[in-house]
């Protein structure tokens, strides 16, 4: 359980050079505790840099990240353990896979926090079931498994940490439908079981509008928009407008109040649209 | 149909270090200037395909015959190989890996160069290449500095200016965000219908798939749908079945045709579904 802050957080890209960028400019956002939030924005509009700002990749040059409250760059030194409380799964990680058995590779992380090898043991397990992967894998090579099952492995090192957050950038880029909807309820079982925080990065509106309660969107590195789900859908064509899509159920709803039609425009799902669309039958 | 272009039969594949094939009896026709979309879960045997059309692998058993030459021939030479590339040119997955020059222009010069082409041919073939995908603003831009969408269109006036016959897009636009898959999708849109390139594309999204003329469904290495957008996203359940699905405004369709409301005719894009729903209530209305 954890709610990371941002307090007016302004970064440079390339700070005190002829090619400085400012990539995030006087953040201030929230990141609720318990709940799963969903971060949204086009490339460049400074999400990546945001998500490294969470678990201290990289630090601010104005302005502070707090956990709880507590600034995480109060002792620069003890950095490393927030890199163990806030849990960051890159975009592709099934690329930092490097031992010889899934089972080591899951290990890794926990290992290097200097717990004992039965914590270890059980952390694996524990971990591994959460992401989805038959413990009949855990003795193979990581390079052995497909695409999906490293993505597990990866996500899974991460989970056996234990972290009060845990941050996904893009889970399920690559994987076709049912590993898309795997994956994700893979890790809606994890928010569900741990009550942990979650944070997940995404191109897909529909599966962000399928999966988060809580959404920020950002654009040229600012906050353009936070709020609960229905908040930020009721906005969907405002999120046209910067060159975010919707998901398509939502394009469609536009279309049909563009011609006249009773029905809401803040519809993001297919439940959502036969509820409306029944409706309109029985007037 | 068309002409035939590609032509399939009884293909075959299996990897060496793998007991079972990857591709098992696979016999299809693909048609000059055809817009094919291929789908399928991973591992159901797509990129092999791809791969064995463009003679990066060669098949365990079976025939290709490109626009009626036998390329699985063993009388292929190299020569043969290179002219075969040269007409069917393939646009992979990661953006970064496919550019190799410092200038956009040297990228897509880089094909021609190597087929020995007269230098003012090759200025016109690029500057021609560039432009059919919007990118000929950004000729003297280095490529390491554009975004994802830019980069793919870079890799497709690369083998444009090769004047292929067809090319083969493996899933060009998962890495890419919404913005860039959009440009991609734009630019093998209008290659199709202004150029007539014959496009085989392999993608996990359905709504792309929803634009091509037609789509094969691989499963398990073998064809296991072959239709019209239109008749393939019919068969929701069997999709699901073997890990797909249908976009998500065909799904309000077919639920609401559960329900018993009549919707008829094709809802594959958001405007065939505005559309039915529309008519469908004017009618309601109507008789109500």
């Amino acid at each position: 359980m954890a709610e990371i802050k941002l307090e007016n957080v302004t970064y440079y890209h390339g700070k005190d050079t002829p090619y400085e960028i400012k990539a995030l400019d006087r953040i201030n956002v929230t990141i609720p505790h318990g709940m799963v939030t969903g971060l949204i924005g086009h490339t460049g509009s400074g999400k990546s840099t945001l998500v490294q700002m969470l678990n201290g990749i990289l630090r601010p040059d104005e302005g502070s990240v707090l956990i709880d409250g507590t600034d995480i760059w109060e002792k620069p030194k003890r950095i490393r353990d927030i890199r163990f409380r806030v849990g960051l799964a890159m975009q592709y990680p099934e690329y930092q896979l490097f031992e010889e058995t899934v089972a080591k590779d899951i290990a890794f992380g926990p290992k290097n926090m200097g717990l004992s090898e039965l914590e270890i043991e059980e952390r694996v397990k524990e971990a591994a079931s959460f992401a989805g992967l038959e413990p009949q894998l855990l003795e193979k090579s990581p390079f052995d498994l497909s695409g999906g099952q490293k993505r597990r492995a990866a996500i899974a090192g991460i989970i056996a940490m234990r972290p009060e957050v845990l941050v996904l950038d893009e889970p399920a880029a690559g994987l076709d439908p049912k590993g898309r909807e795997d994956i994700f309820s893979n890790i809606l079982e994890y928010h569900q079981a741990s009550r942990n925080t979650v944070v997940i990065v995404s191109h897909s509106m529909e599966d962000m509008a399928k999966y988060c309660d809580h959404l920020i969107v950002m654009n040229e590195g600012a906050v353009w928009m936070q709020g609960d789900r229905d908040y930020i859908f009721s906005r969907s064509d405002q999120l046209t407008r910067i060159g975010l899509d919707i998901p398509q159920i939502t394009k469609l709803m536009l279309k049909l109040k563009a011609h006249g039609l009773d029905v809401d425009g803040g519809v993001y799902t297919v439940e959502q649209a036969i509820e409306h669309v029944l409706k309109l039958y029985k007037k | 149909m068309k002409d035939v272009y590609i032509k399939t039969e009884h293909l075959s594949y299996q990897y060496e270090e793998s007991n079972f094939p990857v591709l098992r009896d696979l016999s299809v026709e693909i048609g000059k200037g055809e817009f094919v979309a291929v789908l399928g879960h991973n591992g159901s045997g797509k990129s092999t395909f791809a791969k064995l059309l463009n003679m990066i692998l060669t098949p365990s058993s079976g025939k290709i015959l490109v626009a009626g030459k036998d390329i699985t021939d063993d009388s292929m030479t190299d020569e043969d190989i290179l002219a075969l590339r040269k007409t069917m040119g393939m646009v992979f997955q990661n953006p970064d890996n496919q550019l190799v020059a410092t200038i956009v222009e040297d990228d897509v010069a880089f094909g021609p160069e190597n087929l020995g082409i007269p230098s003012e041919e090759i200025r016109r073939r690029v500057d021609t290449a560039l432009a059919e995908v919007g990118m000929l603003e950004y000729a003297k831009h280095e490529p390491h500095r554009l975004s994802g969408g830019q980069k793919q269109r870079v890799a497709i006036a690369g083998i444009m200016a090769m004047q292929p016959q067809c090319i083969i897009f493996d899933e060009s636009t998962a890495m890419l965000d919404p913005v860039g898959r959009k440009e991609v999708m734009d630019s093998i849109i209008r290659l199709n219908r202004e150029k007539e390139i014959t496009i085989i594309m392999i993608t996990h999204y359905m709504e792309e798939a929803a634009c091509a003329d037609r789509i094969l469904v691989l499963n398990d290495g073998s064809i296991l749908m072959d239709g019209t957008p239109s008749e393939i996203f019919e068969q929701e359940d069997a999709l699901r079945v073997c890990g797909l699905n249908v976009p998500q405004c065909t799904e309000l369709i077919h639920r609401l045709r559960h329900q018993g409301i009549e919707l008829k005719g094709d809802c594959v894009s958001v405007e065939q579904c505005a559309e039915l729903l529309i008519e469908s209530l004017n009618k309601e209305e109507k008789n109500g």
